[in-house]
């Protein structure tokens, strides 16, 4: 059974943007996820240890949103469909 | 009385246990039936035949998220159900345009991979008060979960951390008979069954 994480490939659209322009993905803290959860996803999803994860969730729950992925845009569009495939409150944004 | 998940068993033989009873397994598995509906609308019931929502609804258990049972629903400028906005977030916060694009090309995937997950979690629990989960089988049930909360969440107006200590403060004061304080409970069994399988989950 194929779950929520699954990615499907996007294609990114524009074309406006330096091939090389970091592009980030955000998480952003919202009132129902669990902190275990939070981390889970972000040990299982990108496959950071838990220490890392940890400290990702946390930068979410005392500041509002982390960020935790950069790299080409449509590396950045994937992280954002999976995070939303987990229920966690993505977004994908150029890093100004 | 349910005994929340517990990891048993190490590699491809891990299992996470866990036993609820009947009444909680099918309260939790309707309500995955009502978000998999709300992610992927069933065809309307043909005339005069059973309407399931409703013969639910009549055992008076219900919570109900649908929405044609919200009273005071209040659509968004685009007339989407704002609890498929927390489903189905804007992925783009600067550029309108971009996020468009976005939704475009992930939301029918999205939706059709959440339902499935919702139907298999629901299936799971409907089984036995007993229930034993591989790998697969509990990444569903824990997604599932989410997505029950983060709909339950909005329709009883959590939006941000200090909604849910404004929640959990009135509902001292509450009629015993008011939905709200029912809607509350489900909500908090639903946080500590998933807490119960995400920290299992990430022990491994």
């Amino acid at each position: 059974m194929s779950l929520a994480p699954v990615t499907e490939e996007v294609t990114a659209t524009g074309g406006d943007v330096a091939p090389d322009t970091p592009w980030i993905t955000i998480v952003w803290n919202d009132p129902v996820n669990l902190m275990s959860y939070v981390t889970w996803v972000l040990q299982n999803h990108f496959g950071y240890s838990r220490e890392k994860s940890e400290k990702l969730m946390m930068d979410v729950h005392t500041q509002g949103r982390a960020v935790v992925a950069n790299g080409t845009r449509e590396a950045m569009e994937a992280d954002t469909e999976a995070l939303h495939g987990y229920g966690l409150w993505a977004t994908f944004q150029k890093d100004d | 009385m349910a005994r929340g998940f517990r990891r048993k068993g190490i590699g491809r033989h891990t299992r996470y246990a866990a036993q609820l009873d009947p009444l909680e397994r099918s309260t939790v598995a309707g309500l995955m039936d009502q978000v998999r509906d709300l992610l992927d609308p069933p065809a309307p019931a043909p005339e005069g035949g059973d309407d399931f929502a409703s013969i639910v609804a009549g055992l008076g258990m219900g919570v109900t998220v649908a929405a044609a049972d919200q009273a005071d629903l209040d659509p968004d400028a685009a007339g989407r159900d704002p609890a498929l906005d927390r489903l189905l977030p804007t992925a783009n916060r600067q550029d309108d345009e971009v996020a468009a694009e976005f939704r475009r090309l992930t939301e029918t995937g999205l939706r059709q991979r959440k339902a499935a997950a919702l139907e298999t979690a629901a299936d799971l629990l409907r089984r036995d008060d007993k229930l034993r989960l591989d790998a697969d089988q509990a990444r569903a049930v824990l997604t599932a979960l989410t997505d029950v909360r983060l709909v339950l969440g909005e329709r009883m107006g959590l939006r941000t951390d200090e909604d849910v200590d404004v929640l959990e403060a009135a509902a001292r004061d509450l009629d015993p008979d008011d939905p709200l304080g029912y809607a509350l409970a489900i909500y908090d069994f639903l946080t500590w069954l998933q807490e119960t399988l995400a920290s299992a989950m990430l022990d491994g």
